[in-house]
């Protein structure tokens, strides 16, 4: 990768694209960080995400191109929504990309399947009394 | 001479285009394996106008609370990782 932006225009265009459609369907916040980290992987990504607004309802995705770790970590509330093993097959999904040098399109992907997999659909007629 | 230097480097011309066109057209494209020089991208994160805690005015603490209420529940996050 040569010296300047990690992304063009057109690829942070698409990854912000996906992070609103992960929003949207989902109602959480999420985030995604790429770059080198300070310390471990782990801690530094949980520095992340204490860092946002709103960290317990957030879903921070945090990639380190130069070290080859990607680290999905869930709030508190979020983890409620996304479940561990949810996130491992988003991880899964990125990492395969990621390893082809596909990074835009590996953040992407990954980030719509964290949306749709922490999708809540509506409950309907919750209040209306069961008919037998 | 034409025929010997022009179409022939014509030829080389339209082949190194049709070789780098993509990747002129996509960007730089990460390699794993290299350096990675980048300096770091983070989208959707804090905004700026969030208060630094350290810096936030002390509350006064209902009668007979003490310093460390509020850190009995456990807040765990969850996620996972993964490694290329």
């Amino acid at each position: 990768m040569p010296a300047g932006d990690a992304f063009t225009p057109d690829q942070l265009y698409d990854i912000e694209r996906a992070v609103r459609h992960a929003e949207e369907v989902s109602g959480l916040h999420f985030s995604v960080y790429v770059g080198g980290a300070d310390s471990e992987t782990r801690p530094f990504a949980l520095e992340l995400l204490n860092e946002l607004d709103d960290p317990d309802s957030s879903v921070l995705v945090y990639v380190d191109p130069a070290g080859r770790r990607l680290e999905i970590v869930t709030g508190w509330l979020a983890k409620r929504q996304l479940s561990d093993t949810s996130a491992g097959l988003a991880a899964l999904t990125m990492q395969t990309s990621f390893a082809t040098g596909d990074l835009t399109g590996g953040l992407v992907t990954g980030v719509q399947q964290l949306g749709e997999h922490a999708h809540q659909p509506p409950l309907l007629h919750a209040n209306e009394p069961h008919k037998q | 001479m034409l025929v010997f230097v022009g179409i022939p480097v014509l030829v080389v011309a339209v082949v190194a285009l049709l070789v780098f066109a993509p990747s002129i057209a996509h960007g730089p494209r990460y390699r794993p394996g290299l350096s990675w020089w980048a300096p770091p991208v983070w989208i959707n994160g804090p905004s700026a106008t969030k208060p630094d805690p350290a810096n936030l005015p002390e509350l006064p603490g209902a009668p007979g609370t003490n310093a460390t209420a509020g850190t009995g529940v456990a807040r765990t996050t969850g996620g996972a990782s993964a490694s290329w």
